[in-house]
C-alpha cells in the first residue's frame, strides 16, 4: 500500500506541487522584504559603529591631548597622529596632525574605547563611497568637520582645564567638506 | 492593383501585425518574468524605471541597442553573426500558421481574407516543429562560433536535450493529430469548439491528459528554460551558450527565448486546449446577439490560455532547481518517452473502437 502511495505521487508529481504551492502562496500573500534603498532607509541600531569623527568641547576647543593612545589601539593602522606641545605651556600636549585612512578602517571601535578623554566618536554616516580613495585620506579638519555636522550637542568644557588650549582652533570654516 | 501585390499587402500587413504582438508580448514578459520570480521571492522585481518599473523593457532594449558589439578573438565571425538570427527567425517563424481567433472570412476588393491567421497550411504543426529543430542550430552554431569552452559546452548540451525532448513534443502531439485527424491547427482548433469537455486534453473517447503533461514538460526543455536549462546553467556555465554574446546579438537570443515560450504556449493552447474556443459552447457575445464581434472574445479566450502557460513556464522557473544532466537524459528517453509512445498505442485503439 506504501509503496503504491509512493508510485501515486511519483506519477502526479507530489513534490513538485508541493514546492509549486509553496511559491504561488508566496506570490498570493506578497509581502517584500526589500528596502528600496536610496529613497528609503533602514533604521540604524543604537549602537551603529559609522565613520569616525573628532569632537569638541562646547567652547569650540577640540577634545584631543595628542596621547597616541588611539593610534596604539588600531588594529589595522588607521590613524596617524603627530603630537605637538602647547606653544607657551609645556604641559600641554595637542595633535598637531591627525590623519585617518579610512579606506583601511574596519569600523571596530577601539580607538573609540582607548581615547581617555573621549575625542572621538562614530557617527551614524556610512554612505562614504567615493570615486578617488585619496579622498577616504582625512586629516584632522575634515574629521572635525564631521564631528562638527554629527554631534551638534557637544560636551561642556570642564573647569579645571586650562581654556589656553583653546586658541589654536577657533572655527574651521574652510576645511574640505565630504565629497557629494 | 493586380490580385497578387493585393494578396502581398495584405498578407504583410497581417506578418506586421502578428509581429508587433509577438514582440510587445516579448516585451511584457521579460518584465513579467522579474516581477512574478520578484514577488515569488518576497521582492520587488524592477521598481526604478518608470511608476512600478513597468518601462523596465525599454530602458533594458535601448541598454542593449548602444552596447558595444564584441566578437571574440578566434570566433568563426560569419558563424558568430549567424547564429543569433538563426536562432531568432525560426522562434518568430512558427507564428504564421497560429490561429489567434476564429475563422472569419471577408472579401476585400475581391480576394479572400482570414484575418487571425496568416497562413493555413495543411502541415501547420509540423512547420512549426521543423523550424523549432531549425532554431537548435542556432544554438548549437552560436555556442561553437564564440570559440570559449562554455558557450561549446552550453551548444552541446543544448543539441542533446534539444534532440532528446523534441522527439517528446512530436510524440506527445501524435495523440491530437489522431483525433482530430488533421495537421493544421485551424481545423484541429475548430474540432475542438462547444465548450471545454471537447478539448483534446479532456475529450473522449481518449483524454489526452498524459500527452498534454508530457508535451508541457518537454515544452520547457525545449525552450531552455528552468528547470531544464543546462546549456545556459549560468552557475556552471557562465551564461552557456551565449556566453560570448553583447548587444544585439545577445538580444536576438533573448527575444528567441522569449519567443520560443510564446510559441510553445500559443501551440500548447492550440492543440489540447481548445485555441480560441470558450471553455463554454458559443460565445457570450453571440449570445446576447453580438455575434460579429465574437472573435474578440474568441482572442481574449486564446490569449488568456496562452498566458497561462507563460506564467507556467515563470512558476516553475521560482520554484525548480536545475536538473544534472544524467537525470535529464534518463527522466527524457525513459519516462517521457515511454508515457508519449503509451499514449499514442492508447488512443489509437480508442479511435479505433469508438469512431466519430
Amino acid at each position: 500500500m506504501t509503496k503504491l502511495k509512493a508510485w501515486f505521487k511519483t506519477i502526479i508529481f507530489y513534490e513538485i506541487l508541493v514546492g509549486m504551492k509553496a511559491t504561488l502562496s508566496h506570490l498570493l500573500h506578497y509581502k517584500p522584504i526589500t528596502l528600496q534603498y536610496p529613497h528609503e532607509k533602514r533604521a540604524l541600531p543604537d549602537n551603529y559603529r559609522g565613520m569616525l569623527a573628532l569632537l569638541r568641547y562646547d567652547d569650540g576647543t577640540e577634545k584631543c591631548v595628542g596621547c597616541d593612545l588611539c593610534e596604539a589601539a588600531c588594529p589595522s593602522r588607521v590613524i596617524r597622529v603627530v603630537s605637538a606641545e602647547v606653544p607657551g605651556e609645556p604641559t600641554k600636549r595637542y595633535s598637531k596632525e591627525y590623519y585617518m585612512d579610512m579606506t583601511r578602517c574596519l569600523f571596530c571601535g577601539m580607538c573609540v574605547d582607548a581615547c581617555p578623554v573621549d575625542a572621538l566618536g562614530m557617527t551614524r554616516e556610512f554612505e562614504w563611497a567615493v570615486y578617488d580613495k585619496r579622498q577616504l585620506h582625512l586629516n584632522k579638519e575634515q574629521l572635525l568637520a564631521i564631528g562638527d555636522r554629527s554631534f551638534p550637542v557637544r560636551e561642556k568644557r570642564l573647569e579645571l582645564q586650562h581654556p589656553n588650549v583653546a586658541f589654536f582652533n577657533v572655527s574651521f570654516g574652510h576645511v574640505p567638506q565630504k565629497p557629494n | 492593383m493586380t490580385e497578387l501585390s493585393l494578396r502581398l499587402a495584405v498578407s504583410l500587413a497581417q506578418i506586421a501585425a502578428v509581429m508587433g504582438v509577438v514582440m510587445l508580448t516579448v516585451m511584457i514578459l521579460t518584465l513579467a518574468e522579474r516581477k512574478v520570480l520578484g514577488w515569488m521571492q518576497d521582492r520587488m522585481g524592477p521598481m526604478e524605471v518608470g511608476p512600478y518599473g513597468i518601462l523596465q523593457p525599454i530602458a533594458d532594449g535601448l541598454k542593449l541597442f548602444f552596447k558595444e558589439d564584441i566578437v571574440p578573438a578566434g570566433a568563426n565571425k560569419f558563424m558568430f553573426s549567424l547564429a543569433p538570427i538563426l536562432a531568432m527567425v525560426p522562434a518568430l517563424i512558427g507564428f504564421a500558421v497560429i490561429p489567434f481567433g476564429p475563422s472569419n472570412k471577408f472579401e476585400l476588393f475581391g480576394i479572400t481574407v482570414e484575418p487571425f491567421v496568416i497562413s493555413d497550411i495543411n502541415i501547420g504543426i509540423l512547420y512549426i516543429l521543423a523550424f523549432a529543430s531549425i532554431g537548435a542550430y542556432g544554438i548549437i552554431l552560436g555556442g561553437w562560433a564564440s570559440n570559449s569552452k562554455y558557450s561549446l559546452l552550453g551548444g552541446l548540451r543544448s543539441a542533446a536535450q534539444v534532440i532528446s525532448y523534441e522527439l517528446n513534443v512530436g510524440l506527445a502531439i501524435v495523440g491530437v493529430l489522431i483525433l482530430a485527424g488533421s495537421l493544421s491547427l485551424v481545423k484541429i482548433t475548430e474540432a475542438q469548439s462547444g465548450g471545454f469537455w471537447h478539448w483534446y486534453v479532456f475529450a473522449l473517447p481518449a483524454p489526452q491528459i498524459f500527452a498534454f503533461v508530457v508535451y508541457v514538460i518537454s515544452a520547457v526543455a525545449e525552450t531552455n528554460r528552468v528547470p531544464f536549462d543546462l546549456p545556459e546553467a549560468e552557475s556552471e556555465l557562465v551564461a552557456g551558450f551565449f556566453t560570448e554574446y553583447s548587444g544585439m546579438r545577445f538580444a536576438f537570443f533573448f527575444i528567441a527565448e522569449y519567443a520560443n515560450m510564446v510559441l510553445v504556449s500559443c501551440v500548447a493552447a492550440a492543440m489540447f486546449l481548445g485555441g480560441w474556443n470558450a471553455p463554454y459552447p458559443g460565445t457570450i457575445l453571440e449570445h446576447v446577439g453580438l455575434g460579429q464581434f465574437a472573435w474578440a472574445e474568441n482572442i481574449a479566450w486564446f490569449t488568456v490560455k496562452a498566458y497561462l502557460f507563460l506564467f507556467l513556464f515563470f512558476w516553475l522557473r521560482a520554484t525548480l532547481p536545475r536538473l544534472r544532466y544524467d537525470q535529464l537524459m534518463k527522466f527524457g528517453w525513459k519516462v517521457m518517452l515511454p508515457i508519449a509512445l503509451g499514449n499514442i498505442v492508447v488512443t489509437s485503439i480508442a479511435v479505433y473502437l469508438f469512431p466519430r
